[in-house]
């Protein structure tokens, strides 16, 4: 992992000031208050705070979904602020991978199909076997969601989110909507797929016992990073009291 | 004023769904304006033709004979269930007028001696009545004198009887009897060459010779007579007098063709308005369904704090009846409107002294209740899943769509796109909505076939007619039937390159029980210019003794080739002869019988006769042979096959124009309105689906393109079934407008299919387009913060 992290590759993605401010009429709601931040390839975090302190926001900035109001972010060379819809739509297909709280899986497609629906439109995907195979699922390959548990619907949804070979992963609560067992299994999977491609893995969530299993934690709380902790040693999900 | 929770729920929900709501409402309002449009019509036209015949005493019975002493009349008017009768003078004269060089006919008919009292009385629109012992004065019919800017107090001369008089015009009026005033000889009225003028009997007795006797009997019958009875009654008395048969008012020319119009009228009424109601009442069911279940939690917790499922099903039904009175309140309108407009195509076509185009508010009210049966039959099965449902079930989220058993696996094996599979599954799984657009879809298709075919058996009908089997520039039409020798004569006259003689000669023919009154038409055997043809379009050879018989007359006889039919001739020597069918022709107007020319003048035993003179013409020394022809003594009329043609075409094309540009519409309504709903359904269900998409990676086009694929699918399939349910409909309306007086020939080419094709394929872009917009606005973040 070391030699990812080596700054002469310099980090994957950064932001600059990053300020969003969401308008409502005439309520104004300050979401971001001028975030600075940088990743090193490979590297996988964990973001916790409260509802309400810009971490959503945050991700959904860094992946392409969202404009900021102010500041900047790279990806590499690429200053993402200054690319229109359908910059933002070609980065998000070539290089990003997205995990929701909800999966949001196709249901009349299985979940070999599912995750074909990206190596499709991908320049250079992984055989969707081989995806299902990392997070576990090869024997369910043919099923259909409505056939998958919550567990294994999210980890359908991390094997089309990686299958492309993303430079990075985002997950917004991957393990919100399931219990403690189901939740190890996904963020097994997570890690599993981190060591594996290599994408800076960036994770929410609410569970600040998760942040254990990452290489660094960040706090968000009202808008900004109030508190970063680097972890010298990275535990495995399964060590991991829920 | 307070307003209940749910009835504003129910006014948000509208304003919210508008487009949709709005859709479903121009549907349902086109079934209603058909409805009132064409039930509507039909009651103006059949009352407004009652009170017209009521008013002004329209005959039922009516007769023409070549001359009768007066003495007759007192026989006729003993006769049992004669009410009244009238002995008139009717004979045909030719206008003269500086404006008009095309031949012309007008009708002279005698009015009697008492102003104002018989039958068939005029509607005086200008001026007075001629005074009975006048020898000048007349009255001329409202749409000649229209056609030709004449007016009360002008002259005009009349050749009649071969003498020209010069006559002056007291008045402009309409008459029962000629509502629809069709020219001898002439496909479609024209109230150029055309007219009526009635005369003092004085004045037509000294022109014709006809003093003390009379050419025509009309009689009213008495009410509950026996119309057959007293006919051969009146057959008995004036068959010595030349008489060629008495009619009732069927075998009337104006009056069968407004009772063919009523016919049609009622065929459309029992087609176009069940399609739009059906329609209606699927795209209620698939935007209700939809609703409901989006709103299924809402219905949950109504039915947890305390309503009952009747309070809320009732809700969801007020909703529909606030749709469906939009749609009612809009076809009103869009009905009145189109009834006005056909009102004044009527008001070209037919004379009358008045037509109300009815406000009976039955028909409103019928056309009211059907739509709101149609509409709640649609929402009934919908609302019956919200009753199902208990509360607490209905407030958890449904389960997912379970997609195992939509043939999953076969399409997996087909190489396909992922978004294609998910778009096959997608119909597939939902099979009722999906085959009720393609229904529907195919029914606006359907509506458009059937009204374009039209045109193109139109144009078969003229090449066939015209083009075929009537190849003379002009027929000359005797007075009488005379000797060869005017035959001969004819062909002196300028211009003349090819000439064939014909023989018209009227008869009852007989099969078993059937009896049709009609004229056998005799050529040569060699007849080049007035061929008759095979179905195959071939000309046939005319058999040496027997009849050939058009399609119409045949079935109407229902007899074929080589069976006999019993002839009895109306005029001459009235010889009644059994005759075999030799063959069966083609013809479209009127039901036709001909014969060779010698067989037709021994089976008469008149001795040999012609009735007039099929020309070819130089076209150069045309204007020199109609200055000839009109004047020669034995002509009665001329029908230039030019003038007929363009008349025939001029009159349709303008009134195809109007139904084609109504119908398209219709259909296009139809079409946007399925189209739309299917699409606002589907975004709204796989909205989500599009939207992971999005954030996915796929590009803006590409997920619009999976919605719009699944919308092209849903109108290709439909394609192939609306052409089959149009050309059944076209098919019914053959059926429906053939009557002895014409019928349709169907003739369906490609180019119909592809125009209708693509008059919904165009709405149905326009559809799209508008969903293409919502895609581009989906909220990417907010599908994927929720749960469904």
């Amino acid at each position: 992992m070391a030699n990812l992290r080596d700054p002469v590759i310099g980090p994957v993605i950064r932001a600059e000031g990053l300020t969003k401010v969401y308008r409502s009429g005439p309520v104004e709601v300050q979401a971001l208050r001028g975030v600075d931040f940088t990743a090193a390839a490979g590297e996988f975090v964990v973001i916790l705070g409260p509802s309400g302190s810009g971490k959503s926001t945050f991700l959904n900035i860094l992946g392409g979904l969202d404009t900021a109001s102010a500041g900047r972010v790279w990806f590499r060379g690429l200053d993402l602020t200054a690319l229109d819809d359908r910059g933002l739509t070609r980065y998000r297909r070539d290089h990003v991978g997205f995990v929701f709280q909800f999966y949001n899986l196709v249901p009349s497609l299985t979940a070999l199909e599912n995750v074909a629906l990206v190596t499709e439109i991908a320049r250079n995907p992984m055989p969707p076997a081989e995806a299902l195979a990392l997070v576990g699922l090869s024997a369910r390959r043919d099923h259909f969601p409505a056939q998958l548990s919550g567990g294994e619907q999210q980890r359908v949804a991390i094997a089309r989110a990686i299958a492309k070979r993303p430079e990075l992963l985002f997950c917004d609560e991957p393990t919100g909507a399931l219990d403690s067992a189901t939740g190890i299994k996904v963020l097994e999977a997570l890690t599993e797929v981190n060591r594996a491609t290599g994408a800076t893995t960036l994770v929410i969530t609410h569970n600040a016992a998760i942040r254990e299993i990452a290489d660094r934690s960040l706090r968000f709380a009202d808008g900004r990073i109030a508190e970063e902790v680097v972890n010298p040693v990275r535990k495995a999900p399964t060590e991991v009291s829920w | 004023m307070v307003i209940a929770p749910l009835r504003r729920k129910v006014l948000r929900d509208l304003r919210r769904l508008w487009p949709q709501a709005l859709a479903i409402a121009l549907v349902l309002a086109a079934g209603v304006a058909t409805l009132i449009l064409g039930n509507g019509a039909h009651a103006a036209l059949s009352d407004t033709r009652a009170r017209y015949y009521a008013d002004y005493r329209f005959a039922d019975v009516f007769a023409d004979l070549t001359r009768a002493p007066l003495s007759l009349l007192a026989e006729v008017s003993a006769l049992d269930g004669v009410l009244a009768a009238e002995a008139r003078i009717v004979k045909l004269g030719r206008p003269e007028l500086p404006d008009l060089t095309a031949p012309a006919s007008m009708m002279m008919v005698s009015l009697p001696a008492r102003q104002g009292a018989g039958l068939n009385r005029l509607h005086l629109r200008q001026g007075r009545l001629p005074d009975p012992l006048s020898t000048r004065e007349v009255v001329i019919s409202a749409d000649f004198a229209t056609a030709h800017g004449l007016q009360p107090g002008d002259g005009m001369s009349v050749v009649m009887n071969g003498k020209r008089r010069m006559v002056s015009i007291t008045g402009i009026a309409l008459s029962p009897e000629f509502i629809y005033a069709l020219g001898p000889g002439e496909m479609m009225p024209d109230p150029r060459r055309f007219g009526i003028a009635w005369v003092p009997r004085d004045m037509l007795a000294g022109a014709f010779d006809l003093e003390g006797a009379f050419s025509n009997l009309v009689v009213q019958l008495a009410p509950g007579a026996d119309e057959s009875r007293v006919i051969a009654a009146i057959d008995r008395l004036i068959t010595p007098y030349g008489g060629g048969g008495a009619v009732g008012r069927v075998d009337q020319v104006s009056h069968a063709f407004l009772d063919a119009e009523l016919r049609q009228l009622g065929a459309m009424v029992k087609v176009l308005p069940p399609i739009f109601l059906l329609v209606a009442a699927m795209l209620v069911h698939m935007t209700l369904s939809r609703l409901i279940a989006l709103e299924r939690e809402q219905i949950g917790l109504l039915k947890a704090i305390g309503y009952s499922p009747r309070a809320i099903a009732g809700h969801y039904l007020e909703l529909v009846l606030l749709i469906a009175g939009c749609g009612i309140l809009i076809g009103f309108g869009a009905g009145a409107w189109l009834g006005a407009g056909l009102a004044q195509i009527y008001a070209r076509f037919f004379s009358f002294p008045f037509l109300v185009f009815t406000r009976d508010p039955a028909v409103y009210g019928l056309a009211a209740l059907v739509t709101l049966a149609a509409a709640v039959a649609g929402a009934l099965q919908a609302v019956r899943a919200v009753l199902a449902l208990p509360p607490a079930v209905a407030m958890s989220p449904p389960a997912p769509a379970d997609y195992r058993r939509d043939g999953g696996h076969l399409a997996a094996r087909i190489p396909l796109r992922q978004s294609q599979r998910m778009l096959i599954r997608h119909l597939w799984h939902w099979p009722l909505r999906t085959g009720s657009s393609i229904l529907g879809v195919a029914m606006a298709v359907a509506i458009l076939v059937a009204s374009l075919w039209s045109p193109g058996s139109i144009e078969h009908m003229i090449d066939v007619t015209f083009t075929r089997a009537d190849r003379q520039d002009v027929r000359i039409t005797f007075a009488t039937a005379l000797a060869p020798a005017a035959f001969a004569d004819s062909r002196h006259l300028p211009g003349v390159m090819t000439a064939e003689p014909f023989r018209a000669a009227p008869a009852r023919l007989t099969k078993g029980s059937r009896t049709k009154r009609i004229v056998i038409e005799g050529r040569p055997s060699d007849a080049r210019l007035s061929r008759v043809l095979a179905p195959d379009l071939r000309p046939m050879a005319m058999p040496e003794a027997g009849l050939i018989l058009s399609e119409a007359l045949a079935e109407a006889l229902d007899v074929r080739p080589g069976e006999r039919v019993q002839v009895e001739f109306l005029d001459g020597r009235r010889a009644r002869v059994e005759l075999p069918v030799s063959g069966i022709s083609v013809g479209y107007v009127g039901l036709g019988a001909a014969m060779e020319l010698q067989a037709l003048n021994r089976a008469t035993g008149d001795g040999d006769l012609v009735s007039g003179v099929n020309l070819q013409l130089d076209p150069a020394q045309s204007a020199a042979f109609l200055a000839h022809a009109q004047d020669a003594p034995g002509t009665s009329f001329l029908t230039v096959s030019d003038l007929t043609v363009a008349r025939f075409r001029a009159t349709l094309a303008e009134n195809i124009t109007v139904m084609i540009t109504v119908y398209v519409a219709l259909a296009a309504i139809i079409a946007v309105g399925v189209v739309y709903n299917f699409a606002r359904i589907a975004l709204s269900e796989q909205g989500r689906e599009l939207a992971s998409l999005r954030v996915l990676g796929f590009t803006r086009a590409e997920v619009t393109g999976i919605l719009i694929t699944e919308l092209a699918v849903v109108v290709a399939l439909a394609q192939p079934l609306g052409w089959l349910i149009g050309h059944g409909i076209a098919r019914a309306m053959v059926a429906a407008f053939s009557s002895d007086l014409y019928r349709v020939p169907f003739v369906m080419g490609p180019q119909v299919y592809a125009t209708a094709s693509l008059v919904v394929c165009a709405a149905a872009v326009l559809s799209a387009l508008a969903i293409g917009r919502r895609i581009g606005q989906l909220d990417l973040i907010a599908v994927l913060k929720t749960r469904e």
